[in-house]
């Protein structure tokens, strides 16, 4: 149980990696794309979105498109670095099993 | 993806994360169907202008009103495919507008093709390569790497030979720019 210590826990949590790991491949990405990719509710997804912004993993930008609200998520350097260090423990520690 | 957090455990984590990485890139799959309609549609053109020529009709550049129908197909093939796997990728938008820049290249051409002395193929196999080139990479298929540099070959030795000839090019550059890759792609697909 040791690892779960070592993770990063704003990362080890399904929705958030998953956003995090749609973003690594993506930079930026909409709301409604991230949405439909996870198969996430929109009231979760807002959370989970906030949090990550809180930790300055990503920076969530409001706007319009036309008269349609538009919420976009982009990875900051910082996500990108943690995102780096989590799947590097990760291997670390499947390597020690 | 469930509402309640549950532990992951590392082999979890890292399943999660290819799994996501590989939902980005879906969408990117699914492209043969474009490379064998637009394939055949034009190495049709071609021939058809070829035949048309040889048997001395006056308008064998008429043959490329096919290409009208092909559009339109190609419109409703893609807004049903964004239907059903979502909204496009980042490499997928990236795909599309080097398509539609194509697209508004090759107008301007043929718009003056005038003023370029009717240099028409070479110079819309040439272009050809650019979209071609960009999809290849975009989708890490080395055929289609391939096909633009056929398109590139094509369109300079269209600069060199008469009229009749370059319709004939043009058909072999196409089958194999579009629909050999196509046909591979397609392939892979299955799996």
């Amino acid at each position: 149980m040791t690892m779960f210590k070592d993770l990063d826990p704003v990362l080890h949590s399904q929705l958030r990696l998953a956003v995090m790991s749609l973003l690594i491949t993506e930079k930026t990405a909409s709301f409604v794309f991230l949405k439909e990719k996870t198969r996430s509710t929109a009231g979760n997804l807002s959370v989970q979105l906030e949090k990550l912004a809180e930790a300055g993993y990503i920076a969530i930008e409001k706007s319009f498109k036309g008269k349609k609200p538009l919420t976009t998520a982009t990875i900051t350097k910082t996500g990108i670095r943690a995102f780096e260090e989590y799947v590097e423990r990760l291997r670390q520690y499947i390597d020690r099993q | 993806m469930e509402h309640i957090e549950k532990q992951m455990t590392a082999q979890e984590s890292l399943e999660l994360i290819t799994a996501m990485i590989r939902e980005a890139k879906t969408g990117i799959r699914q492209k043969s169907f474009y490379f064998l309609l637009w394939g055949w549609v034009v190495v049709l053109a071609y021939l058809g202008g070829y035949v048309l020529l040889s048997v001395g009709y006056d308008k064998p550049y008429l043959t490329w009103l096919i290409t009208f129908p092909a559009m339109i197909i190609s419109f409703f093939y893609g807004s049903r495919v964004q239907k059903k796997s979502g909204p496009a990728t980042r490499l997928e938008t990236i795909m599309m507008w080097a398509w539609v820049a194509f697209v508004i290249t090759i107008l301007i051409f043929i718009a003056f093709g005038r003023e370029v002395n009717y240099h028409l193929n070479a110079l819309i196999l040439i272009a050809s390569a650019l979209p071609t080139f960009i999809s290849g990479i975009v989708l890490r298929f080395r055929p289609m790497i391939l096909g633009a540099v056929v398109f590139w070959i094509a369109g300079i030795v269209c600069f060199l030979i008469t009229y009749d000839w370059q319709l004939l090019v043009g058909a072999v550059a196409v089958a194999l720019g579009y629909l050999v890759p196509g046909y591979l792609l397609k392939r892979d697909e299955g799996l």
